[in-house]
């Protein structure tokens, strides 16, 4: 009789534990989420705070969250408007912008992970294009527009030039820095059992160091993104770039202000994009 | 002539403090077919050695040939389990077997690479774990992989550097029993070089066991002739005086650095007892 008492009393406490974990889960989850969500809120409500105390000792040189934000609701409104040349909605500068920058990227891509492979397979090479890399490397990308608009003769073309020549350093890095650090072992297997060039490439390679490229091209979008804006204000035409600089010509701050924050959000979530890759093709050993 | 001789042989490392002789004077005759076991503590070039005949280091002093013919790089006649296992990370259990054996058997047709692949992971007992990736599986498993990734090109010598060292005593002993099975099926013509720490492993499996003096500039110490008859049986041959003679020679030359380690141990920090 009493250990039948003892033995429910034992189920029924392991059931409790075992609802009790699966709610502390949950609530842990749940507590993380509202955490972070709290700190974000957080700190957005103390930047509006100190922009607001700014733009009131100003005496409104610099609009405050208020008018930005309502003018940044009327961008987003229509943002697909097509007036002429000079006037198209937010969307549309924006894809200008994102394709001139996919478009420099991608073709410095193709030159930095070949260049980069090269580089870091081989002593030699490494040795002869380094220096090159290290002193090119910091160069503005102001300072290459010029060259661009020689060789090119098209504003358009010199933007895009100036995308691929600035974007392409952290992936050729990157990719030289993976494929050097490539570990004997690995070395020892294809060198043991005869692997071809093609099946070194192929299976110990590229798989190797595909992790270290895909934090090159992280690295290299984010610098192209940045770049873009600069190149456009030059460049005129369409473009976020552009955009800003239209904006404060015609002396609209808010649209400045607008325009800032969409390319904020939208660096964020190329960094995103490739941080999901990066973390989709590491593997643990 | 001797199947593998290693003639004088001198094996230097250019380190940053200068030259690190590894190994030297070493001399070695290897018949075709013998099982050869190298047996040494840690550090004393073991895996030097292996790596000689298997060609992935070239002696700074001296000669290693195969059938008279200097060894110049690897090669496919030679499989080789490295000590760390050294499995592609990113590949199957089966694509790490897989791989290996398409880049070395040219000549075979695809149809029968699969099939020698599945046999070799069939004799290794991982069927059930053919799709995972190396970090999936133990230790042991990883093991195993390189053991049917070497056996599998079907080389005339096999290089294993501490082959069953991360196994448990079961399945250590029915891999003793798959590596003699298949040297008998091959009619005894493979020639096998293993490196263990195992004793009893040693002298159940080899022909000759080759006991290593110390590192750095570690040689030769000694040679012990295995005689005893086969097919061998473990529970058999521990009651033959030879077994307990070669056992006896071995642990005395091996044994004094396991007791002054003994002694090490006994006066390594004390722990306060309360
Ligand atoms: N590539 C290398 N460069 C420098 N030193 C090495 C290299 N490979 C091995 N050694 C040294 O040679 C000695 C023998 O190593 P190894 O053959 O791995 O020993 P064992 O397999 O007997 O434990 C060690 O002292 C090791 O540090
Ligand atoms: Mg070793």
């Amino acid at each position: 009789m009493k250990s039948q008492t003892i033995a429910t009393d034992i189920e029924l406490e392991s059931s409790e534990v075992a609802t009790r974990i699966w709610d502390n889960n949950l609530v842990k989850k749940l507590t993380a989420f509202g955490q972070s969500s709290a700190f974000t809120l957080g700190g957005f409500g103390i930047l509006l705070l100190i922009w607001y105390i700014i733009s009131k000792i100003t005496t409104d040189a610099l609009p405050g969250p208020y008018a930005t934000l309502s003018v940044l609701w009327e961008m987003l409104k229509d943002p697909f408007y097509d007036y002429g040349p000079n006037d198209k909605g937010i969307a549309l500068q924006l894809f200008s912008s994102l394709g001139k920058v996919f478009l420099g990227f991608g073709l410095g891509s193709l030159v930095a992970i070949p260049v980069g492979i090269v580089m870091g397979a081989n002593a030699f090479c490494k040795k002869l294009f380094y220096p090159i890399v290290q002193i090119l490397k910091p160069v503005s990308p102001l300072a290459w527009f010029p060259i661009g608009l020689a060789v090119f003769q098209s504003a358009g073309t010199a933007t895009i030039f100036i995308i691929f020549i600035t974007s392409l350093w952290s992936t050729l890095i990157n990719t030289a820095f993976g494929v050097g650090s490539i570990p004997d072992d690995h070395k020892n297997v294809a060198k043991a059992f005869g692997f071809s060039t093609r099946r070194y490439i192929t299976k110990i390679l590229i798989p190797y160091s595909l992790p270290h490229i895909i934090t090159g091209l992280r690295l290299s979008i984010s610098v192209a993104w940045l770049v873009i804006v600069a190149g456009e204000m030059l460049s005129g035409g369409l473009g976020i770039g552009f955009f800003v600089w239209d904006s404060w010509n015609a002396l609209s701050l808010e649209k400045v202000i607008s325009a800032i924050l969409i390319i904020g959000l939208v660096g964020l979530l190329l960094d995103r994009l490739f941080t999901l890759l990066e973390k989709r093709f590491s593997y643990a050993s | 002539m001797s199947y593998v001789e290693i003639k004088d042989m001198e094996i230097a490392f250019s380190t940053p403090r200068g030259k690190f002789i590894a190994v030297k004077n070493i001399n070695l005759e290897i018949g075709k077919g013998e099982i050869v076991s190298i047996i040494g503590h840690s550090g004393c070039g073991k895996s030097t050695i292996m790596n000689a005949i298997g060609g992935m280091v070239t002696p700074t002093k001296g000669t290693v040939t195969i059938q008279g013919k200097a060894i110049k790089g690897p090669g496919p006649d030679r499989g080789i389990v490295f000590q760390n296992y050294s499995l592609l990370p990113w590949l199957s259990v089966y694509e790490n077997i897989f791989q290996a054996v398409d880049a070395a058997l040219q000549t075979t047709s695809e149809v029968d690479k699969r099939e020698i692949v599945e046999k070799y992971i069939r004799m290794v007992g991982l069927s059930a774990h053919r799709e995972k990736l190396p970090k999936q599986i133990s230790g042991g498993m990883k093991q195993r992989v390189a053991i049917a990734r070497a056996f599998a090109i079907n080389p005339d010598v096999l290089l294993l550097d501490e082959p069953f060292g991360a196994l448990d005593a079961l399945t250590k002993g029915s891999m003793h029993i798959e590596l003699l099975k298949l040297w008998n099926l091959d009619n005894r013509s493979k020639t096998i070089v293993m490196v263990t720490h195992d004793i009893e492993e040693a002298i159940f499996l080899s022909d000759k066991i080759v006991v290593m003096t110390d590192g750095p500039s570690a040689t030769i110490r000694e040679i012990e002739d295995v005689h005893l008859p086969r097919p061998r049986n473990k529970k058999d041959i521990v009651n033959m005086p030879e077994y307990k003679t070669i056992r006896e020679r071995l642990l005395s030359l091996l044994m004094d650095k396991v007791e002054i380690d003994a002694t090490d141990f006994y006066k390594g920090p004390k722990v306060e007892l309360v």
